[in-house]
């Protein structure tokens, strides 16, 4: 016997999505999703911002971490909500962990809400969290062929973060074939090449992200 | 690995669905993968096999069809595979573009008795 079932089997990842994204837009809130391998400078990416930003903006953290709180630990200094998901060897966090965590916030007095996505490529861009949009952070030691095996994450990233610019002397990282593959499946998508220890191009950055905000202020 | 993540939500539609129907036993399950969602078809078989364990579905087939990426142009209104990753219209050259096909992560149907 044969039985139709016709259904999204991730229906249920979806719909609690579908709910956080509605809840974060009746709060005039953006949500980030950031994404990028382990160890591409993701956290290095958000002190950076809130060391920046905090005074115009009023920022909380998600931090997807698989079994310890040290990313959440680097961003105890700026004063912000924070709070740590733990996936325990989980390699993605899903939107139900999101809208728990959300209940640790106080959505009124939230402009950006940064989510750092457990450092992997694949996995976090085919769960939505309902974040507003996604952000891809790559950095230049991982080599230039990302974009072109991981399509998905790329295609649907509203910016895309090119790290550790300073190391490109001392890598074989094709600048080109990298913009060229990018191009081809995002062709209109914001680059910023930056060193997010150096300093590197991290005003232009800041520019951007804060014309994200809903209720931004001039940086 | 997030194929283990999605082998584990499709066991309980699986088992729903089972159960609604007052089957005794899942012997196949028919999927839908766009290609998008780059699922390895082993490395899921292999998944749902673990999840499935000690159910009713316990040993069923899993089939599993892979949807190539389709888009639409919103400009010239052409729609078009995509090949080679490369997102742009084919007949305009225009980069805004909705996708039709590719993210699918879809359960047709089950069989069993």
């Amino acid at each position: 016997m044969e039985i139709k079932i016709l259904k999204n089997i991730l229906d249920r990842n979806q719909n609690k999505a579908d709910e956080v994204r509605a809840l974060l837009k009746d709060k005039n809130v953006v949500m980030v999703n950031i994404i990028s391998s382990p160890g591409a400078g993701k956290t290095t990416l958000l002190e950076r911002t809130c060391g920046k930003l905090t005074e115009r903006l009023r920022i909380g953290v998600i931090e997807g971490d698989i079994t310890t709180d040290r990313d959440a630990q680097r961003l105890k200094k700026y004063n912000i909500p924070i709070v740590v998901i733990n996936t325990e060897g989980g390699c993605h966090l899903d939107s139900h962990s999101i809208s728990k965590a959300l209940g640790s916030f106080d959505p009124d007095n939230l402009d950006m809400l940064f989510v750092e996505n457990v450092g992997n490529l694949i996995c976090p861009s085919q769960f939505d969290l309902g974040e507003t949009f996604k952000l891809a952070v790559i950095s230049t030691t991982e080599g230039d062929d990302k974009p072109a095996k991981y399509p998905m994450l790329f295609r649907e990233a509203r910016a895309v973060i090119l790290n550790k610019i300073d190391l490109l002397p001392y890598t074989d990282f094709n600048f080109e074939s990298f913009s060229r593959d990018l191009r081809r499946i995002n062709p209109s998508v914001p680059l910023f090449r930056l060193s997010c220890t150096k300093g590197d191009g991290l005003d232009e950055w800041y520019e951007w992200i804060n014309g994200q905000s809903l209720k931004q202020k001039p940086v | 690995m997030h194929e283990l993540k999605i082998a584990e939500d499709l066991k309980d539609i699986v088992l729903e669905a089972a159960s609604e129907g007052n089957l005794k036993k899942v012997t196949l399950v028919n999927v839908t993968f766009g290609q998008m969602v780059q699922i390895v078809p082993d490395i899921f078989r292999f998944a749902f096999t673990e999840c499935v364990r000690d159910t009713i579905a316990e040993g069923a087939e899993v089939t599993i069809e892979i949807v190539p990426v389709k888009m639409t142009c919103n400009e010239c209104g052409t729609e078009f595979e995509v090949k080679d990753n490369l997102f742009v219209c084919h007949k305009c050259g225009s980069a805004d573009l909705k996708i039709i096909n590719g993210r699918e992560l879809f359960v047709n149907s089950i069989e069993g008795e």
